[in-house]
């Protein structure tokens, strides 16, 4: 009796342990991944934060811990202030500009054209997304060059009498950045809706055009409510990347002319590489987390809220 | 049992070649210079180098110049990075603020050196905090590089010598039109955004001004401000290239080699890219035309260790070999500038081109002027005067208000 009770119980031990190595089997060909991932992402992130609440680390031997110091001091500068506002004003600007043309564009490119020049079109209009910010920025330099083709074209055109000094006029220079960003950013936004309109059922604009519905309400009636969700995301998507964008506008404008187009991706590089001053520069940066972190929070919601 | 015999003839090969290779010593050397129209001559260096000396092998890593700044800080802060460093002069007081550089008198007191100290170019090896941080590969003046071809269609037969000359020049070349301006000035944010100190400050020098007293800032002066004034009156007057906040340093040596500026003020060393990029551009180089004083601000590629390296005798090694008499003067002809070691001065005046005699006679008779190397924050302080100089120059102040605008915020960042 006494050993048969023991036998089952080997068996229900056997079974547990069994449940077990079965189970865990997939976390350990995960933990190699896990482990990778983690401290790649991890250490940085601690360091970058650690870093903030110390004075003037890297530069000095043993900096001292000053708290929350470094925070006060940049909420209290109103250069931060206004490289938040220029920030603010080209994530927007150049979400609405990727939008609108990419929107237009993926209109444009999925009509029922001849296939060859449809391909040809698609393959042209996503250029822009190719080319590395190095020669996005040198290519826009020379092309809004006070003697560049912009300048040519509209002097020839009789719409301006000298030429502007499109990334050096603090009137100007935003702009002219939201152009390039626009031009830079757009093909994303393009093929992720080429792929939302083709996923639209063709019945939804017959029906439409039962009911009298043009070009404009077909747009706004149909098209716009079957890629909310597209648009929700991708949107969201591009309003992450472009907060956080730093190539583009330092091998452009520099922040400048003055201070014009500083954004506080740009101030955490003046900050470390140009003062040396990486506590400070540590402090914008976890700034610019905080932000991102909101949007991707954002982002993940609609993501979970679509599945 | 033959398999059993090359087995063990690889292994002895491989352990006689691994124990070889431990002998041997990497060091690494991070610069420019190779970067600067020089193709393939400091491999060859190198190359002359490592057969001179077996057991140090020499890794060249090139970088372009704006970049070799903040890979010298970031290798120190993560404890890699090279050991032997091409430096400038002006990035001196920061690097010693995070202690990148090795002291170097304890190397330069060496007798078997292979140059004299005292034969050095003197401005980089003049100590700080009682030592000396880097020793001068070679040396050049801030010259006038001049397009004659413009100058004689603007109906002078000769390059300005003064500032009035240089304005009433600089006038007439821009009003050829198609395009040409007199002058650029450099003063985009961009970086390195330092077109004050391409510019300005050889002009300053040529007025007999300065921007610090000893270690500290002193940029309102009288001198910085009939500086300014002089810069803003060239723009007024229209002698500048339009665009003036977005041209770079490398925008007006392009558009200086493309024919389409009459002047550019910049190192002497520019002379080897405007002779290579455009042989055809009738070329001259001459000093920097003056308010009254022969003075000019001394520039050069200096060299130094890391502190943080594990090789400083073969780095110390291979920074002898490159000042050596013969070795130096073989620089200075690919870079087309003075030779750190004037001990080679002999060896680089036989056969120079006028150009290169221009700059030998600036450098010879004229004041030279540093004041950068111990300027504090200096890298960050060319991007203060760049705002205010843009911020003058379009109107919104007045050269006096710029020069106290400038003090104030450099004094603020070193506060």
């Amino acid at each position: 009796m006494r050993s048969a009770l023991i036998a089952d119980l080997n068996k229900d031990m056997q079974k547990i342990l069994n449940n077990i190595s079965n189970e865990s089997i997939p976390y350990l060909f995960l933990l190699p991944c896990l482990l990778i991932l983690g401290s790649l992402l991890s250490v940085p992130l601690y360091k970058v934060v650690e870093y903030s609440l110390y004075d003037n680390v890297i530069v000095q031997k043993n900096p001292s811990f000053v708290g929350l110091e470094n925070y006060k001091e940049i909420l209290g500068d109103i250069a931060f202030w206004k490289a938040t506002l220029n920030t603010i004003i080209f994530t927007v600007g150049s979400v609405i500009g990727h939008l609108i043309i990419g929107t237009s564009l993926a209109l444009l490119v999925n009509t029922d054209i001849n296939p060859k020049a449809r391909t040809l079109f698609r393959s042209l209009l996503i250029l822009p997304w190719i080319f590395t910010a190095v020669v996005v920025a040198v290519n826009w330099q020379l092309l809004l060059n006070p003697f560049g083709i912009i300048n040519y074209g509209l002097d020839k055109l009789g719409i301006i009498n000298e030429p502007l000094d499109w990334l050096g006029d603090p009137s100007l220079a935003m702009w002219s950045l939201l152009l390039i960003s626009t031009w830079r950013g757009y093909p994303f936004i393009m093929v992720s809706f080429l792929s939302g309109l083709q996923s639209i059922p063709k019945e939804l604009y017959e029906a439409a055009e039962i009911d009298g519905a043009g070009f404009f309400g077909k747009f706004w009636h149909v098209t716009i409510p079957q890629l909310k969700p597209v648009i929700y995301g991708v949107a969201l998507l591009d309003l992450i990347w472009t907060f956080q964008l730093f190539p583009l506008v330092w091998l452009t404008t520099g922040g400048g002319p003055g201070r014009s187009t500083e954004v506080l991706s740009t101030m955490t590089f003046r900050y470390a590489f140009v003062n040396f001053e990486f506590s400070q520069a540590s402090t914008v940066a976890v700034s610019i987390l905080i932000i991102s972190a909101a949007f991707t929070i954002f982002y993940l919601r609609n993501e979970k809220s679509r599945i | 049992m033959f398999f059993k015999k090359i087995f063990t003839l690889i292994f002895a090969f491989s352990f006689a070649w691994t124990i070889n290779a431990s002998a041997k010593t990497q060091i690494e050397w991070l610069q420019w210079f190779a970067a600067e129209n020089t193709r393939d001559f400091y491999e060859g260096l190198v190359d002359e180098f490592e057969a001179a000396n077996p057991n140090i092998s020499v890794k060249l890593v090139t970088q372009p110049f704006g970049k070799v700044r903040e890979s010298i800080v970031t290798d120190s802060a993560v404890g890699v990075g090279s050991d032997v460093l091409g430096l400038n002069m002006p990035w001196t007081t920061g690097f010693l603020k995070s202690d990148i550089l090795e002291p170097l008198d304890a190397y330069m007191s060496k007798g078997s050196n292979s140059f004299k100290t005292a034969n050095l170019v003197q401005a980089p090896i003049g100590k700080i905090n009682g030592k000396t941080w880097m020793v001068p590969l070679n040396a050049f003046p801030f010259v006038m590089h001049v397009n004659m071809d413009l100058v004689k269609k603007a109906g002078f037969s000769k390059p300005p010598t003064s500032w009035s000359e240089l304005k009433e020049q600089a006038v007439a070349i821009s009003n050829l039109g198609d395009g040409i301006s007199g002058i650029g000035m450099p003063l985009s944010s961009q970086p390195p955004s330092n077109g004050p100190i391409l510019t300005f400050l050889p002009l300053l020098y040529s007025n007999g001004g300065r921007i610090m007293d000893g270690t500290s800032p002193n940029f309102d002066n009288a001198k910085v401000v009939e500086t300014l004034n002089f810069i803003n009156d060239l723009r007024k007057s229209g002698a500048m290239a339009p665009g003036f906040a977005s041209r770079t340093g490398g925008v007006d040596l392009e558009e200086f080699i493309a024919g389409r500026s009459g002047f550019l003020i910049s190192p002497g060393v520019h002379a080897s890219a405007v002779a290579t990029r455009n042989p055809d551009l009738n070329y001259d180089l001459v000093r920097v035309p003056t308010n009254g004083v022969n003075a000019y601000r001394v520039h050069g590629w200096e060299l130094g260790i890391a502190s943080k390296s594990k090789h400083k005798e073969e780095a110390w090694k291979f920074i002898d070999f490159l000042l050596s008499k013969e070795v130096n003067a073989k620089v200075a002809k690919a870079s087309r500038a003075l030779p750190g070691n004037l001990d080679s001065l002999d060896l680089v005046s036989g056969g120079a081109t006028p150009v290169m005699k221009t700059q030998m006679n600036i450098l010879s008779g004229d004041e030279p002027v540093e004041e950068l190397r111990q300027a504090p924050s200096a890298v960050a302080s060319w991007s203060i005067m760049t705002e205010e100089m843009q911020s003058m120059l379009r109107g919104d102040q007045s050269a006096k208000e710029a020069a106290s605008k400038v003090q104030s915020r450099w004094l603020d960042l070193i506060s």
